[in-house]
């Protein structure tokens, strides 16, 4: 039976942003929405069966609203169920949530959320596709895009008309280690180095308490600590190697100053020291002493002064669905047409 | 180690550890002599919410003014109002709070900018939109500040205010602490949309979401907060996801909960046990020094106690005093 996971985090897009820089807060009741469209866009196309991140955030009770009204004659989705875990409100879901999945053998994993959101699902499942849809704060690694067609996308891979091959692309990922792997993380975009030393409200939006940023790959168009890389020296999300951007608070004097679009709606003078190539697998030593890294445009990983701190690109480490190659296949290929006749 | 990495200094460490701790150790105790019948009337306590309180309310001055609930006594301490008055008053003894008349539920001290608590679920939020536009009118940057739990936040008053607040501009900040409950009722059943901040939305201020058992995550976040407010930039939001170590009232048998939930929440989720953590943690306070503020806010405790216990009741003259106010 072609099953997908669905992960939407409550909880993305609600932080300090939201006061210091109007960023845009995607209402419970729209992220429903979204996911009503994915479950409709997927089982129009094949897919019988849908994994649900259960939450305590409202998600899962309007979701159940909706879905306790019956088909209707223009609506039908697949058979949802949630998986058996008791939500704790906190990233630990989104952990939980991605190894039940892997576990059950879901062909793909769509995620409503961020950045961070997305990192979670890929921190503790780098193998099954994951689907991702923006609905966070920083979106550098989500697409914004309609979720009916990342719904009929994965469709069209989780029942077998588009292979891996065709539906699928490679990304990078940074990893991240503290004194030899005592501590180990990811970011998928940016980890960045902050001379903050309290995870606090975790948002990062002061440039000048920035030291380094450590990019997998960097859009001129992307909103976020990446974009400071995007304007400096682009790298595709699919070229080979990412950046590493040394900032004003190394000890190096500032070479130029780059306005940057660091957060939603705040354009920033950064103070760059150097930047240059970041090929894959080769460790890069954080020079500062004691600090927080920030993963995904969030501070998570406090060290002091005397702790080793390395970063580490890392090629092809985990698959996404590409939808935008699976609608092209889709229509070149005339996966999506019927017979004349009914 | 590289000096003090909080954006607090370590006075302000301590100060904003003593403040928890003695709102930690006044509800403990309360519980204690509330369960040998001492205290009349009922108690709610905020034992678990501390951070929340402090985090917010330790950025305020006495001009500025807040609006509790009937779960306050955190937020008086943290607002400044005297402890030992305070006890007083739970006991409803003469030298309390409000002359001993008012008990758990009413403690007010408007020399501290503490409007007080409020019986009235959801009352506060109009009082501390009066208050802001009270503000608004003097000009010097003061601003209200009204708690309401996660079920008060269904009161019509509370999203009446949000409207009113919107429309007017008012330096108020609306802090939804929400420990999961109301009364009794999980919010997944009380909630349609169980989004405070979506809420906030609706009405077109801008909302955030903390986690209310981290000290700094509250702070930082209320910082800004305050300070738009203070600036002209109007109402917002602040949700506290938090927990609360007691039942809803003093005896609350608390069959609502979870198997196990209790002995989580005091092991996983004390934000007294964070923060000391964190501070200690960097180097920058000793575990000698939370200890010393530990022993002399037992101290404290116990001597408030004590002291209430020996105060005289108020007498029958007393209950026509402190009714009107001469203008």
């Amino acid at each position: 039976m072609p099953t997908i996971g669905l992960i939407a985090n409550p909880v993305s897009a609600r932080d300090i942003r939201r006061i210091i820089a109007n960023a845009s807060n995607l209402q419970i009741a729209d992220r429903v929405n979204i996911v009503m469209r994915v479950l409709t866009a997927a089982h129009s196309l094949g897919v019988e069966r849908v994994l649900v991140m259960p939450d305590n955030g409202g998600i899962r009770a309007l979701l159940q609203r909706h879905l306790s009204r019956g088909h209707s004659q223009h609506q039908k989705w697949p058979v949802v169920e949630y998986l058996d875990m008791e939500p704790t409100s906190t990233v630990e879901d989104t952990f939980q949530a991605a190894r039940l999945m892997h576990a059950a053998g879901v062909a793909a994993i769509v995620v409503l959320g961020g950045d961070g959101t997305h990192r979670a699902v890929v921190r503790e499942c780098r193998s099954i596709p994951i689907a991702g849809l923006s609905t966070g704060t920083n979106n550098a690694f989500p697409e914004m895009r309609e979720s009916t067609i990342t719904g009929m996308a994965v469709a069209l891979y989780a029942t077998g008309r588009l292979s891996a091959a065709q539906a699928l692309a490679p990304n990078k990922l940074l990893d991240v280690s503290i004194n030899e792997g005592a501590q180990r993380d990811i970011a998928l975009v940016d980890a960045v180095i902050s001379t903050d030393r309290y995870i606090g409200a975790r948002a990062l939006w002061k440039p000048e308490a920035l030291s380094a940023a450590y990019l997998t790959f960097a859009d001129p168009q992307a909103i976020g600590l990446s974009a400071i890389g995007g304007l400096l020296q682009p790298v595709g999300r699919r070229d080979p190697g990412g950046l590493a951007v040394q900032l004003g608070h190394h000890p190096q004097p500032a070479a130029l100053r780059l306005l940057a679009p660091i957060a939603p709606g705040m354009v920033r003078p950064v103070a760059i020291a150097h930047w240059q190539a970041m090929p894959a697998d080769q460790p890069f030593a954080v020079l500062q002493q004691g600090g927080v890294v920030a993963l995904d445009g969030e501070r998570e990983l406090a060290f002091d002064a005397g702790d080793r701190v390395q970063i580490t690109l890392r090629e092809n480490a985990f698959p996404t669905v590409d939808v935008a190659r699976c609608m092209q296949i889709a229509a070149c290929e005339g996966l999506l047409r019927l017979p004349s006749t009914p | 180690m590289a000096g003090n990495p909080f954006p607090l200094d370590k006075p302000a460490l301590l100060e904003a550890y003593r403040r928890m701790r003695t709102i930690r150790e006044f509800e403990e105790r309360l519980h204690v002599d509330f369960s040998r019948g001492d205290i009349p009337g009922f108690v709610h306590l905020y034992a678990g919410e501390e951070a929340a309180g402090v985090g917010i309310i330790g950025q305020l001055g006495d001009g500025d003014r807040i609006a509790s609930t009937h779960r306050g006594h955190g937020h008086c301490i943290a607002k400044g109002v005297d402890p030992m008055a305070m006890m007083k008053e739970i006991y409803g003894k003469k030298g309390g709070s409000c002359g001993g008349k008012g008990g758990s539920m009413h403690i007010a001290d408007l020399s501290k900018g503490m409007m007080g608590a409020n019986g009235i679920l959801g009352a506060g939020a109009p009082l501390a939109c009066g208050a802001a536009l009270a503000a608004k009118y003097r000009k010097k940057g003061e601003i209200a500040v009204t708690f309401v739990g996660d079920g008060a936040s269904n009161q019509g008053t509370f999203l009446e205010s949000l409207n009113l607040a919107a429309v007017w501009n008012l330096p108020v900040i609306f802090v939804v602490e929400n420990n999961g409950y109301a009364e009794s009722t999980s919010r997944d059943y009380g909630v349609a949309v169980d989004s405070y901040v979506d809420r906030a939305a609706g009405f077109g201020l801008p909302g955030v979401t903390v986690d209310g058992t981290d000290f700094f995550a509250v702070h930082e976040a209320a910082g800004e907060i305050i300070q738009r407010a203070r600036t002209g930039g109007g109402p917002a939001l602040l949700e506290c996801k938090m927990v609360r170590f007691h039942g809803h009232f003093e005896g609350d048998a608390q069959t609502y909960r979870a198997s196990g939930e209790l002995d989580d929440i005091r092991a996983n989720h004390d934000c007294l046990k964070k923060f000391a953590a964190a501070v200690t943690g960097a180097g920058v306070v000793g575990a000698d020094e939370l200890a010393s503020i530990d022993r002399a806010v037992l101290d404290l405790i116990e001597l408030a106690v004590v002291q209430a216990k020996a105060a005289p009741l108020p007498t029958a003259a007393d209950l026509t005093t402190d009714v009107y106010v001469s203008y």
